[in-house]
Order: structure tokens, then C-alpha cells, then sequence
């Protein structure tokens, strides 16, 4: 099936263009973008990014290990100290909290890595240097028959070039 | 099925026209071309200045820390003022970087990139310095917690194991924080590059391409790390207040110690960033994304933390001779009249003194003006930790027992490395990665433009 790349200026009439081909039940594949834009984002996908699922487990994790260890450590070997409890929670608070923050930020960096597919690769056939400058693209896949109807649907939302991608 | 129109197809086929490059990368990213016979040279007296450092400090570990001037009682010197100094200076990175993202502070994305490679960079130096302090840094390893031969555990309860994980911690997390935000920034060095450096970029610009699905993860990471990193910071410079307000000693032991280190921090911090920014702007010719306006806010951050020094120094002052301890009394008495009087005064003119001259707006949107003053600020919060540390510790409780330090010749030679290094990273950065954070810079870009679209139409 045939792919179209088209090239806007403006974020939102990128956005706008992928909202009515997926509205009209067009497949979208791919959007590029200069900067971050939410509306080109939440017109590709709705749903909120799995990051934040990362960042949850990554914290839990921190001030689980952060407490058990300082606990567990702490009984290990054991020193009595003006009577006090071998494992006192108040100072162990800081190191809890540290170790969330630490292991929250690491794993939010791999949410980041695994989600976004971030890894040394080659390149999409459709990306090129444009959308690293200032233009926004949006590569659309259509039945051959549906070729030129988008082209001028695309054209009427403000594309200011649409072309055909080398399969 | 029925081919396409001939026509439209024939259309789609021409070649697309290649448009001109953004302005925006081609200015920030011309900063990294070539390299000036001044840049060379700095970058050699940095280098210089490290290798100086290097011998100072390994004649220190042959020799001992008798080299350092430590006198009884004072074992806190200089190592420490520098450690506390240079991790203040990264507190104002993470608060353009996290805090002012998260109250969507625009403004701050001409200086973040700037300011987030200081933080980097400032953490990187700090952290050296527990371990030049330490002497013997063959047991330097004593610090982590590892089940070990000696069968022991680290002491959770102590302040200095607190400061082992903040500090590490944060460089963690700066680290981490400085390569998300440079992710589409390298993407943008990707594509113009050639050679060698395209491959560098390449493997480090992870394949960004700018999808939608990278920048929704992308948002949700950089706030994500916002919201973790604000907290941190303020967390860190508490931590490292508590290495002194957890003792006893006059003139530490003080509950003001965590908010007065962190608004310190910052106001030092905003100071460095000033000094560096300012001759960034100037000579690679920024002024079209770093403005006057910038500096002018940043300018109010000063004044404002400048307040916030002021009322702790007066509320130090103030306890001391409301608790009516004695020690206490003697101890802040002794620094503003003892034998380090002068220290104090630079102390107090520096940081509470002469930044009030910013509540004239002229002084205010005067560049060179602000860069003195930024300047003296950084030598009065050098000054601040130097008061903190040396006068509380040489002025303890029994007068049997005071002494006086005075900095070695090796300490300064470290201290005075220390900077290099600092330098030596941050010429570096200018050469390979884009000072501004292009593709924030251009949100804003993109968005004039689409709003001056509208008004035309």
C-alpha cells in the first residue's frame, strides 16, 4: 500500500491533518516534529505515556530497598547506643528518600529508553534533516485508489507538500 | 481495483524541494564549529591548572595531610569550604532546570542548557573533594555499604553517610536530567553533522527522530525528573547542612542550617551562571536568544535569595544572643571582631550588601554591572562557607583549645584546580553539544509563528 509523507508548518495544522485521516479510518504511522507539541502528540495518542509507570515502580523500589536495607543492616550488627533501637526510622528517612529518587530517575531514563524505542539505529525512510529544522510531518498509509483524495484533502488542511515514499 | 489518478501520482513523484535550515541551529550550533586560538588557550591554562592540581594532590597522599594547614582544633578546611561551595553552585541548575519547568517559567529555556551543564559539571568537581579530604583515599571505599571481610556496616545514623547518598544521588540525577533534555538537541547536531562527529551523535542522539510517540515519552520523562529533582535539590544542600548542624560545635549547631545552605545555594549558584552566561552570550554572539530580560530575572533570583542570606546571617546573629549561651555569644562575637573579622565582613558585603544596588533597575539591566557583581557574589559565598567552617571550629568551647588555621599553599593549588576543572569541562561542552536547548527555544519559535499566521489571516 502506498505511503504519503506530507509537510506542514504550523503544529496545529499537523495536528488537525492527523486527527481527520484517523477520524476518516486512515493509518497514520508516523508523525515527526521539531519540538515538543502536545496536540500533534495526543492526535497520534490519546492515551497518557507509560513513563509514568516507570517512574511509579522505580520509586516504590527505591524507598522499599532504601528502608530494608538500612534495616537489615543495622541488625546485622548490632551496637547499642544510649539505649536506642539498633533500627531507628527518623534518620533512615533520608536515605529512603534518596534511594527513591534515585532509583525513581533511573528507571523513569529507561521508561524513557523502552517506550520512546530509543537506541542507536538507522533512520526512518520518511525522517530527514526538515524535521529537525522547523517543518512537521506526517506519513499516512492509503489504498492505492485513496491516493489523490487525500493528497487534496491533505492540501486543504494546509500541507504544503505531499509526496509519495519508495516503498 | 482502480489505479490512482495519473496525474495526482505523477504529482507526488517530483522530488521534494530541500528548504533552508532553521535559524536557531544554525546560530547555537555554530558556537561548536571551529575552535579560536582564545578557546585553545584557556582550554590549555585549564588543563594546566588541573596537572598542578594532580601533583598537589598526590605529594598530599605521599606525604599525608600534614600538608594541608590544620591546626588544632580546626580538621575542616578548605577541602570542605570547596565541596560545600561547588555543590551549591549546581543548586541553581536544577532549580532553572526542574522548579521553573515545573511553574512553566518560559524563560528559563534560553539558560537551561547553559545552567544544567553547570550543575553537571559544578557536581563532578564537589564530589572529588570528601575524597581529597578524607587523606587516605586507599579507604575510600569505607563509605559504601557492601557486605564486606570487616563484617561491618556503614553508620546509617551519621550525617556524612547521608551525604554519601545525596550527593551521589544527584549526580545521578543530574547526569541523567542534562542527557534527556540533550537527546533531540544531539537529533539536530545528527542531521548536519559529517564524519566522525555524526557517528558520535548518532550513537548518542539514540535514534531520535522526533515522533510523537518520542516526544509524548519525552514530556512525560522531563517532568517525571522535574518533579523528582525538586525535592532532591532541596533535599542535597539540606543534607550537607546537616554535616555541621548535627554537631555541637557553636556556631553549627543551628535548625536555620537547611533552608539558609539551600537559598544560599541558589543565590550563589544563579551568581555562577551569570558569570559564565555573560561571556557565553558575548562572544558567540547569543543575544538574539539569550536577552537582557534573562539576565534581568535572573538579577531578581539574586536579590531575592540575597534577602533570604541576610535574614539568616541576622537571625545567626540574633539567636545567638537570644539563647543566652554563652558559647554561642563568644563564637558569633569572634567572627565578626575576631581574628577573622575580615572574612565575615567580605562575607556580608558581598552577598547581602552589595546585591541590594539591584532593586535600581538601572543596575539591574546593566550586563557588565551584573557580571562584577556576580563575580564578588561567588568570592562572598567562597567567603560565607570560609566563615562557617574555620570560625566555628577555631572558637569552640574551652579558650585552652582554640586555634588558628591558615589555608596551606597546597590546599589553594587544589582549590585553585578545582575551578580548572570546572573550566576545563565547560570549554569542552561549548565545542561538542549546543549551549541552548534548541528544540525547547523553538517551541517558543514555532509558536510566535503560528501566532503571527493568525493575525495576518
Amino acid at each position: 500500500m502506498p505511503t504519503l509523507l506530507s509537510i506542514f508548518d504550523l503544529p496545529d495544522d499537523a495536528a488537525t491533518a492527523i486527527t481527520k485521516l484517523r477520524g476518516r479510518g486512515f493509518d497514520v504511522l508516523e508523525s515527526y516534529s521539531p519540538a515538543p507539541f502536545e496536540q500533534i502528540d495526543e492526535a497520534m495518542d490519546e492515551r497518557p505515556s507509560k513513563v509514568r509507570i516507570f517512574t511509579l515502580v522505580g520509586g516504590l523500589t527505591g524507598v522499599v530497598t532504601g528502608f530494608l536495607m538500612q534495616i537489615w543492616m543495622s541488625w546485622e550488627w548490632p551496637i547499642k547506643v544510649a539505649g536506642k533501637a539498633y533500627a531507628s526510622i527518623p534518620p533512615y528517612v533520608i536515605i529512603g528518600f534518596e534511594l527513591t529518587i534515585l532509583l525513581g530517575g533511573i528507571l523513569t531514563l529507561l521508561g524513557l529508553l523502552f517506550v520512546g524505542r530509543l537506541y542507536p539505529r538507522r533512520l526512518d525512510a520518511a525522517y530527514s534533516a526538515r524535521f529537525s529544522a522547523e517543518e512537521f510531518g506526517v506519513v499516512v498509509k492509503v489504498g492505492e485508489r485513496d491516493v489523490g483524495e487525500v493528497d487534496s484533502l491533505l492540501r486543504s488542511l494546509s500541507a504544503k507538500e505531499v509526496s509519495l515514499l519508495d516503498e | 481495483m482502480t489505479p490512482p489518478p495519473a496525474t495526482a501520482v505523477v504529482d507526488l513523484m517530483r522530488p521534494t524541494s530541500v528548504p533552508e535550515d532553521s535559524q536557531i541551529n544554525t546560530d547555537v550550533m555554530s558556537v561548536t564549529k571551529g575552535v579560536s586560538w582564545q578557546w585553545g588557550l584557556l582550554l590549555t591554562l585549564a588543563v594546566i591548572g588541573v596537572i598542578q592540581a594532580v601533583f598537589s594532590y598526590a605529594y598530599q597522599v605521599y606525604e599525608g595531610l600534614g600538608l594541608a594547614g590544620y591546626q588544632a582544633p580546626v580538621f575542616w578546611a578548605v577541602y570542605i569550604i570547596n565541596f560545600v561551595f561547588w555543590i551549591g553552585i549546581g543548586h541553581a541548575g536544577t532549580l532553572i532546570s526542574a522548579i521553573l519547568y515545573l511553574f512553566r517559567a518560559k524563560w528559563r529555556n534560553a539558560i537551561n542548557r547553559g545552567a544544567e551543564a553547570m550543575t553537571v559539571f559544578a557536581v563532578l568537581t564537589a564530589s572529588l573533594f570528601p575524597l581529597i579530604h578524607v587523606g587516605r583515599i586507599w579507604k575510600a571505599y569505607f563509605l559504601i555499604p557492601y557486605p564486606n571481610q570487616r563484617a561491618l556496616w556503614v553508620n546509617f545514623k551519621s550525617p556524612l553517610l547521608w551525604d554519601v547518598f545525596a550527593i551521589n544521588t544527584y549526580m545521578m540525577i543530574s547526569i541523567i536530567f542534562f542527557y534527556v533534555g540533550l537527546i533531540p538537541d544531539i537529533a539536530i547536531a545528527r542531521d548536519r553533522a559529517t564524519g566522525f562527529k555524526k557517528l558520535a551523535y548518532t550513537v548518542l542522539s539514540l535514534g531520535w527522530q522526533g515522533t510523537g510517540r518520542q516526544w509524548k515519552a519525552h514530556n512525560r520523562t522531563v517532568l517525571h525528573l522535574a518533579g523528582l529533582a525538586t525535592p532532591l535539590v532541596l533535599s542535597v544542600h539540606s543534607v550537607v547542612s546537616w554535616d555541621f548542624a548535627m554537631s555541637i560545635v557553636p556556631g553549627w549547631h543551628a535548625t536555620i542550617f537547611a533552608p539558609y545552605f539551600v537559598a544560599g545555594a541558589i543565590f550563589g549558584g544563579f551568581a555562577m551562571v551569570l558569570v559564565v552566561m555573560i561571556p557565553v552570550r558575548r562572544i558567540f554572539r547569543l543575544e538574539a536568544y539569550i536577552t537582557d530580560y534573562h539576565f534581568e530575572n535572573m538579577s531578581r533570583f539574586i536579590l531575592f535569595t540575597s534577602l533570604i542570606c541576610g535574614y539568616a546571617y541576622a537571625a545567626e546573629y540574633f539567636i545567638a544572643w537570644y539563647s543566652g549561651v554563652e558559647f554561642e555569644q563568644t563564637s558569633f562575637w569572634l567572627r565578626a571582631f575576631g581574628p577573622y573579622w575580615i572574612s565575615t565582613w567580605i562575607m556580608i558585603s558581598c552577598n547581602v550588601i552589595f546585591p541590594q544596588l539591584l532593586w535600581i533597575k538601572r543596575f539591574r539591566t546593566k550586563v557588565p554591572f551584573i557580571f562584577v557583581l556576580a563575580v564578588l557574589i561567588n568570592i562572598g559565598m567562597w567567603f560565607e562557607r570560609y566563615v562557617i567552617i574555620i570560625t566555628s571550629l577555631s572558637r569552640d568551647f574551652i579558650p585552652g583549645a582554640w586555634g588558628l588555621y591558615i589555608p596551606s599553599i597546597w590546599e589553594l593549588s587544589i582549590l585553585v584546580g578545582s575551578f580548572c576543572w570546572f573550566s576545563m569541562f565547560f570549554l569542552l561542552f561549548l565545542k561538542f553539544l549546543p549551549i541552548i536547548a534548541i528544540a525547547e527555544m523553538k517551541e517558543l519559535i514555532i509558536h510566535d509563528k503560528a501566532h503571527a499566521r493568525q493575525e495576518v489571516q
